[in-house]
């Protein structure tokens, strides 16, 4: 007949005690990760980014940006691909989700900025051209 | 003799109570400078600043020589379409109104600087922006102040200073 024991009590409080840890260990990275990659900071991020890369280019550059995080984002969410990144005059905008309405953020340069999804849709090139 | 004898699973309860005080208080810790970090926004304004010094300077001398035209009135008049420069703003937080970029270039005779006054001035954006560049706080627009050293076609040197400031504040600084 089976007869628990001390050391089965034991066992319990172990099993109880790593779960617990591990509850607390799961639910802070979570966090982290919720921080970290979120959508919002995100947008931000490569709105300036790209605001000040425009900053930089001369006429005639065609600079490619590598958005593998944003594009993620942006399927999960179920966004169009082709409208995650907008121009409206010098102001950038990104927009990961449905419902936002994204971050936007300016640049001084006067050229004209033509961007678009890649071949491989895992970011955008930016074809620079002197502004008529 | 000691008459307190502490058994074996008392003292395992007290273990783990301090072990998850410890890990409530690592946590916290990290949650704090997490959201500390990630809950500000990235300022990227010095660098902003920078790329319009550049541009400035590109746009007003190429090899150490000042280009034709820099100093006079036309181009002062001019100077952000001669310089390709667009200080349009987004229309949040009133920037549109105020203005959230300012530059200004004043140029000095090279040998009598910087003790002599500067021999033309010209600015474009918003020149409160300059006027709170000396002062102390934190939402406080980025100013950045350089120098350079350029030949005119007569071969007059002049030490040319450039300010450029920009505000945005609100998304840079929380």
């Amino acid at each position: 007949m089976f007869k628990p024991n001390k050391k089965g009590n034991i066992l319990t409080e172990n099993i109880i005690f790593i779960v617990l840890n591990l509850a607390f260990l799961i639910i802070l990275l979570v966090f982290l990760f919720s921080k970290t990659g979120g959508a919002a900071v995100l947008e931000e991020k490569y709105a300036k980014q790209i605001a000040l890369i425009v900053d930089a280019a001369e006429p005639g550059m065609t600079i490619d940006l590598e958005m593998g995080d944003a594009v993620k984002i942006a399927e999960k969410e179920k966004f169009p691909l082709s409208q995650m990144v907008t121009r409206n005059g010098n102001i950038i905008n990104v927009r990961l989700r449905e419902g936002s309405r994204g971050y936007s953020y300016s640049f001084f340069n006067d050229v004209a900025v033509n961007g678009n999804l890649n071949e491989n849709k895992t970011g955008y090139y930016f074809v620079i051209t002197e502004n008529e | 003799m000691n008459k307190f004898k502490g058994n074996k699973k008392g003292t395992d309860k007290v273990i783990s109570v301090y072990w998850f005080a410890i890990l409530f208080i690592v946590a916290g810790g990290i949650v704090y400078m997490v959201s500390a970090f990630y809950g500000n926004p990235y300022d990227v304004r010095e660098i902003e600043a920078g790329l319009l010094s550049d541009k400035t300077a590109g746009c007003i001398s190429y090899a150490g020589y000042l280009r034709e035209g820099v100093l006079s009135q036309e181009f002062k008049d001019n100077f952000p379409e001669r310089c390709n420069l667009n200080f349009e703003v987004e229309d949040t937080y009133g920037w549109k109104e105020q203005g959230q970029y300012f530059l200004k270039l004043n140029f000095y005779d090279f040998n009598s600087y910087p003790a002599a006054n500067s021999l033309f001035e010209i600015s474009a954006g918003n020149p409160n922006l300059d006027d709170s560049c000396n002062l102390e706080g934190e939402q406080m627009p980025f100013c950045l102040e350089r120098e350079l050293y350029v030949l005119a076609e007569d071969g007059k040197p002049y030490t040319v200073k450039i300010i450029s400031a920009i505000g945005k504040t609100e998304k840079n600084i929380q």
